[in-house]
């Protein structure tokens, strides 16, 4: 009796950007692995040089304008990296920098250019909507669920994850999902393919000089980011002994064999909130989101230039921000010692 | 119109909380469905399970988060967990509510967050769905928070982001979304909808206070079913307003937003 094949019912016409490569990966992490236990400290200049790559396929850490790596976004635009595919799950502010910036070439989006409560910065807006119909920049679209989906597939060491969302939405066309009958039971399910990832880059409280890493508070997409990446670039506020690794296990997040380089940068997601460390910088965000809305565009030169090309290195822009008192500030805010 | 001691956040926080009965576990995302949410939680539905996107899992908030993903969502949680668990919960049935909003939404509960005008030469680009499209289809009642106006309220959304009924009854089961789902309340700053059984479109079943129902329709770009017997939504009483203010949103975060 010949056996019955699964039927593709429909497909969306959307890029894949990324290349699904279970078997590569599994080459490539049968080598990276038995670094686990070499130092990583280097510094974001040379994480980012050495690690981003023009044309790679990016993913950070963090979710909306909570735990993202400044540090190494801002050095990736002074690096003048292009070309960058984005995954797009819940990306603000980071996001925004880097696209504005022209360094992104293709984004499987989830949430793009919003910043939650204070609305879309005006410039990025404009400038998506005018990428998008020239085509200079492509999208295929998804959702923050079928995206954290994408990611975590990857983890598993599988190209693709049924799930039960994205069906009778218009994404589904823009998007590279396909849907099937299930084999077992019959119903319809979306396939959206995994991500295997060139690069990730995710802030975190603190790890070891190995890159065993301690997250608080909510974790986002960065357990299957961090595993799905070729390379992994942690920063971290704070590195600490192996010792205190040791002591408390069930708090490590990512163990150091996916990691490939640690980056020390203390308020590392200023202007963003930092669970359990410091809250978002809420006047840096309004002073953000008034630059973007003069629509000359010469207000938002003039932030990127004070706080990204006009500094050499992130300590330089925490003097721009305020320092130390600044950051105390928002240290006492998050420990609600102050109210907002 | 005589001058109200609420403004228009207050208010449709208060009729949305009101409709979150105990024992629910709901996804929130920021703005009043906060505000509603923990209002309920004040009142009469202490044992709710809020559930924010970014991994927080039944947080007691000490003010209103900026983000779903912000502190405020896992201070003194009972949990906290990534995103993939968070959505696996919403498909394994767990969760009874999703609180939405949305840029357009059309006659049957479909929202747009995407898109206005061509797709590949957009009028307005929005963020796209976040969370949006996973909880819309997989949780079991979706509630939709939106601005009554009438290019917001269109007869067919450019873009569906987030399912509604898609285009009348069944639709949603024949796109393979998993059964009994979808969208179950509508509130906006002049009424309460929801969808009416048969047909799967949207029905006024409620006026705010101070709104008759061709003020409803005047800001509504379809054909409004309406229900025989509307409900007069009392406005918010003295008990609610004090709760809100003094417990859930002391320093006017998200509150202030409604004062105009």
């Amino acid at each position: 009796m010949a056996r019955a094949s699964i039927e593709i019912l429909d497909e969306g016409a959307g890029q894949i950007f990324s290349k699904i490569t279970p078997n590569e990966f599994r080459e490539h992490m049968r080598e990276k692995v038995r670094n686990a236990w070499r130092d990583k400290r280097m510094d974001i200049k040379t994480a980012i040089k050495q690690f981003v790559h023009d044309g790679d396929y990016l993913t950070m850490g963090g979710v909306s304008f909570v735990r993202l790596s400044m540090a190494a976004v801002h050095e990736i635009i002074r690096q003048k990296k292009r070309n960058l595919n984005l995954a797009a799950g819940t990306r603000t502010y980071d996001f925004n920098l880097l696209l504005d910036a022209g360094c992104v070439k293709n984004i499987d989006c989830g949430y793009i250019t919003g910043m939650e409560v204070f609305g879309i910065p005006y410039i990025t807006r404009k400038r998506v909507e005018m990428m998008i119909t020239s085509g200079e920049v492509g999208i295929s679209e998804y959702d923050n669920a079928s995206m954290a989906w994408r990611h975590k597939a990857a983890a598993m060491g599988i190209p693709f994850l049924p799930i039960r969302n994205m069906m009778g939405a218009d994404a589904f066309k823009h998007s590279a999902a396909k849907k099937i009958r299930c084999p077992f039971t019959g119903e319809q399910l979306v396939l959206v393919p995994a991500i295997y990832a060139d690069v990730c880059i995710i802030h975190v409280h603190r790890c070891d000089i190995y890159g065993n890493s301690q997250i608080e508070g909510a974790l986002n997409e960065d357990l299957g980011k961090s595993k799905s990446a070729k390379k992994l670039i942690i920063t971290t506020e704070k590195i600490i002994d192996t010792e205190e690794i040791r002591l408390s296990p069930d708090r490590t997040l990512i163990p150091c064999f996916y990691v490939d380089a640690v980056v020390k940068i203390p308020y590392g997601a200023h202007p963003n909130n930092m669970p359990g460390m410091y809250y978002v910088d809420i006047d840096h965000m309004n002073e953000y989101m008034a630059a973007s809305r003069d629509p000359s565009g010469k207000a938002f030169e003039e932030y990127y230039e004070k706080y990204i090309f006009g500094v050499d290195n992130f300590d330089e822009y925490l003097e721009t921000i305020g320092g130390k008192k600044r950051l105390e500030h928002l240290e006492d805010l998050e420990h609600l010692r102050v109210r907002e | 119109m005589e001058k109200k001691d609420y403004n228009i956040f207050e208010l449709m926080a208060v009729v949305a909380a009101r409709e979150i009965e105990d024992g629910a576990f709901i996804y929130i995302g920021t703005g009043i469905p906060m505000l509603a949410t923990s209002l309920a939680q004040n009142m009469h539905a202490p044992n709710i399970v809020p559930v924010f996107e970014a991994g927080g899992i039944a947080p007691q908030m000490p003010t209103l988060p900026l983000s779903v993903g912000c502190s405020r969502t896992t201070y003194r949680a009972i949990r906290t967990c990534d995103m993939p668990e968070i959505f696996e919960m919403a498909q394994l049935g767990v969760a009874h509510y999703a609180f939405l909003g949305g840029a357009q939404i059309d006659k049957y509960g479909n929202l747009n967050a995407t898109v206005k005008g061509k797709y590949n030469a957009p009028e307005v680009r929005w963020p796209g769905s976040g969370g949006a499209n996973a909880f819309g289809s997989l949780c079991w009642r979706t509630m939709i928070i939106m601005n009554h106006e009438k290019r917001r309220f269109v007869e067919k959304v450019d873009f569906i982001t987030t399912p509604g009924y898609i285009d009348g009854p069944g639709a949603r089961e024949r796109a393979g979304l998993p059964p009994g789902t979808g969208p179950y309340r509508v509130f906006t700053d002049k009424a309460l909808l929801d969808f009416e059984d048969k047909t799967k479109k949207m029905r006024l079943i409620g006026l705010l206070p101070g709104v008759t129902v061709e003020d409803v329709v005047e800001s509504t770009g379809f054909e409004l079913l309406i229900k025989d017997d509307l409900i007069n939504v009392p406005p918010p009483t003295e008990e609610e307003l004090r709760i809100l203010r003094e417990k859930v949103d002391p320093y006017r975060i998200v509150l202030s937003r409604g004062d105009q």
